[in-house]
C-alpha cells in the first residue's frame, strides 16, 4: 500500500544545480527541445480546453450558445448569467458555501487532532499488539466506500443524524489515511527529544503539544489540505445523508442546478464556474502541499 | 477505535445474508429478522443465475460487473500509456516550465468529480457541445451526436457512452499518477542518465533501458492504486449518464447505490458490495504479489 518516494532535499538541490549545466554535444538537441515544448503545449492546451470552454461559455448569452455551430470566443461577452444566478432566490450560494465550509473545516480540525495523536501513539509508544493494530488501520483504507455506506446510513438513522451536517462530519473523525501519514512524519522526530522532555517532568499531553506538534507543522498542512479537498469535493456520502435543499453541500447543489436548468446551458456554465473555480484556485496555489502528501504516501 | 472501524464492515457482511429493507420492521437487533428474514447465501446463489429468466436485479448486477471490469482494465493501460511518457517529458523541461505544465495536468485532480462530470457534459452536449461544434466546423456538416445517451453508438464493441466516461476519468485522473512519476523520475540521479547519454544512447533509448526499469516499483504501486480506485468510481457514472443508455454504463458502485437507496433492497446491495470488496481485495493481492516478485532484481 505504501511507499516513500522522497527525494532527500540536499542532494535534490544539487541535482537541480547540475541539471542546467549542459553536457558536451547537448546543444544540437535544440531542435528537439523546441519540439518537446511544442508537444507539451499542445497537450496542455487539450487538457485545459474543457475548463476554458466552460469559462468562456459562462460569458455567452443563451442565444449565442444555441447557435450552430457554437462560437468558441464569446461574441458579445456578458455578465448577465452571473447576475441571474447571484440574484436567484432558489440558489442561495453563500448558504451552500457555508454548508460545505462547515463540513470541510470541522473534519479538518477533527482529523488533524485525532491523526496526530494516534500517529504519535503508533510511532512512539511501545505496546502489545501495536503492529497488528496498525496493519488493521491500514487495511480499513482498502474497504470501498460502497461497503461501509449502507451500515453507515443505518447508524446515522439510529443516531437521528440523517439530513444533518454532523452526519457528514462524525464518520470522518478518525481517518486511517491521516494516522498513516502522521506516523510516517513522526519518525523524523528524534526519540531523544521526547525522552528528555519526559525526564524534565513534562506530562505526556504536554510532550504531544509542545514537542511533537510544533515539529509537525508541514505534515499538518499537508494532511489538512488533502482532507479539506476530499471533503469539499465529496459527493456520494452527502448525497445519501442530506435530503433537504438548505442542508446540501456544493457538489450536490451543482448537479441539482445542472438538471434543473438543462435547457439553459449558459446559466449552468456560470453556476459551475462559481462553484468550482474559486476553490480550485486555492487548491492550485497550495498544490505543493497536496503533491507532497500524495507522493509521500502513494495513496489516493 | 478498532470497533469503530470494524463495525460497518461486519454489519455489511451480516446484511448480505438477510433480505433487509429499512422500510420493514425487524427485530431490535440491527433490525434483522422478522420482516427482514435470514436468507443465507441466497443472494450469492442468485448472482450465479445467468439464465434469461433471472430477476432484473441479477441481470443488472451482471451488466454492472461487466461494465466495471471493462472500465478498470481499460483505464489502467491507457492511464500508464499517457502518464509515463508525459511525466518523462515534463521532467526534462526547465524547472519553471515544469511547474506550469504539471499544474495544467494536475488541475482536474483538484476539481470535484461532479465538476469534472459537468464540465465534460458541456464538451459532449449534443447541440451546444464543443466536440460536435468542432466537428460541424471542420466537416461543414451539421453534427449532433448524443455521445452519452445514444445506445446505438458503439465503437469496437464498446458503447461510446462508456468511452466518454473513460475519457473524462482519464482527464481527471492522469495528473495524480503524473506527479507520482515525476517525483520518482526526479529521484533517479542525473549521473545515471548522463552516463547513458555519453555512451551514445538516444533520449528514447535512455528512457526505455535506464529510466523505465528503475521506475518499475513505482509503476506497479501506481497500477494497484489506479485499479483499486477505478473499481470504485461513482460520481462520474452517476452524473454523466446515471447508468444509461440501456444500462451500458451501469457500474457496480452505481448498481449498489441504486439497489440500496433507490429500491431500498439493502440486503441485496450489501451482498453486491461484498462482491466488489472481494474483487478489489483479490486484484490488489494479485498485484502486490507482482510487486514483491519484481522487487528483487
Amino acid at each position: 500500500m505504501a511507499t516513500t518516494i522522497e527525494r532527500p532535499s540536499a542532494s535534490g538541490r544539487a541535482d537541480e544545480a547540475t541539471r542546467d549545466r549542459k553536457l558536451p554535444g547537448q546543444r544540437r538537441h535544440g531542435l528537439s527541445r523546441v519540439a518537446l515544448y511544442t508537444l507539451l503545449s499542445i497537450l496542455g492546451a487539450i487538457a485545459a480546453v474543457p475548463f476554458v470552454w466552460m469559462i468562456l461559455g459562462s460569458f455567452k448569452t443563451g442565444a449565442e450558445l444555441r447557435q450552430t455551430p457554437p462560437t468558441f470566443w464569446p461574441h458579445e461577452p456578458t455578465l448577465g448569467n452571473y447576475e441571474t444566478i447571484l440574484n436567484d432566490p432558489d440558489l442561495p450560494l453563500e448558504l451552500f458555501y457555508r454548508n460545505s465550509l462547515f463540513v470541510a473545516v470541522t473534519v479538518v480540525i477533527a482529523t488533524l487532532f485525532t491523526s496526530s495523536l494516534l500517529g504519535y501513539v503508533f510511532a512512539k509508544y511501545e505496546f502489545r499488539g501495536r503492529q497488528p493494530l496498525f496493519w488493521f488501520v491500514l487495511a480499513t483504507m482498502m474497504i470501498p466506500a460502497q461497503v461501509t455506506m449502507i451500515p453507515g446510513y443505518l447508524i446515522l438513522v439510529q443516531l437521528g443524524l440523517l439530513n444533518n451536517l454532523w452526519g457528514l462530519v462524525l464518520p470522518s473523525f478518525v481517518d486511517a489515511f491521516g494516522i498513516f501519514l502522521m506516523r510516517q512524519f513522526m519518525f523524523s522526530i528524534p526519540d531523544d527529544e521526547i525522552w528528555s522532555a519526559r525526564v524534565d517532568g513534562a506530562s505526556e499531553w504536554r510532550i504531544y503539544r509542545s514537542v511533537v506538534l510544533p515539529q509537525l507543522k508541514p505534515a499538518l498542512a499537508t494532511l489538512g489540505m488533502l482532507t479539506f479537498m476530499f471533503h469539499w469535493n465529496a459527493y456520494l456520502w452527502p448525497l445519501i445523508v442530506l435530503t433537504e435543499q438548505e442542508k446540501r453541500t456544493l457538489p450536490i447543489i451543482l448537479t441539482w442546478y445542472n438538471t434543473q436548468h438543462a435547457a439553459q446551458l449558459n446559466l449552468v456554465m456560470a453556476a459551475s464556474v462559481l462553484m468550482v473555480i474559486p476553490v480550485l484556485i486555492i487548491f492550485a496555489v497550495s498544490q505543493r502541499w497536496i503533491v507532497r502528501g500524495l507522493t509521500l504516501t502513494g495513496t489516493k | 477505535m478498532g470497533i469503530f472501524l470494524l463495525l460497518p464492515i461486519g454489519w455489511a457482511i451480516l446484511l448480505a445474508f438477510f433480505d433487509f429493507s429499512p422500510r420493514r420492521t425487524g427485530s431490535p437487533f440491527l433490525g434483522l429478522g422478522l420482516d427482514n428474514p435470514y436468507v443465507g447465501v441466497e443472494h450469492f446463489r442468485r448472482m450465479l443465475d445467468f439464465s434469461n429468466t433471472a430477476p432484473l436485479e441479477v441481470r443488472q448486477f451482471h451488466t454492472a460487473l461487466k461494465v466495471t471490469l471493462l472500465f478498470a482494465f481499460l483505464v489502467l493501460p491507457l492511464n500508464l500509456a499517457i502518464t509515463l511518457p508525459l511525466a518523462a517529458m515534463i521532467e526534462s523541461v526547465r524547472d519553471r516550465w515544469k511547474v506550469v505544465y504539471r499544474t495544467i495536468f494536475f488541475l482536474p485532480v483538484l476539481t470535484s468529480a461532479v465538476g469534472v462530470a459537468i464540465i465534460w457534459g458541456f464538451v459532449l452536449h449534443p447541440q451546444r457541445g464543443l466536440l460536435n461544434g468542432t466537428i460541424t466546423r471542420l466537416t461543414g456538416r451539421f453534427t449532433s451526436i448524443a455521445w452519452t445517451s445514444d445506445a446505438d453508438l458503439v465503437f469496437g464493441g464498446l458503447p461510446i457512452a462508456l468511452i466518454a466516461i473513460i475519457v473524462a476519468y482519464l482527464w481527471q485522473d492522469i495528473g495524480y499518477n503524473l506527479v507520482i512519476f515525476i517525483a520518482a523520475l526526479q529521484s533517479i540521479p542525473d549521473s545515471v542518465k548522463n552516463a547513458a547519454r555519453v555512451d551514445g544512447a538516444s533520449a528514447v533509448q535512455t528512457f526505455r533501458y535506464i529510466t523505465l526499469p528503475l521506475l518499475k516499483p513505482t509503476i506497479l504501486l501506481a497500477s494497484v492504486l489506479t485499479m483499486i480506485s477505478s473499481f470504485q468510481v461513482f460520481d462520474l457514472f452517476q452524473v454523466m449518464t446515471n447508468g444509461g443508455p440501456d444500462d451500458q454504463t451501469r457500474a457496480l458502485s452505481l448498481d449498489i447505490y441504486d439497489s440500496a437507496f433507490r429500491y431500498q433492497r439493502m440486503g441485496w446491495a450489501a451482498a453486491v458490495s461484498v462482491v466488489l470488496f472481494a474483487l478489489v481485495l483479490t486484484i490488489s493481492l494479485v498485484q502486490s504479489r507482482f510487486l514483491k516478485a519484481n522487487w528483487e532484481y
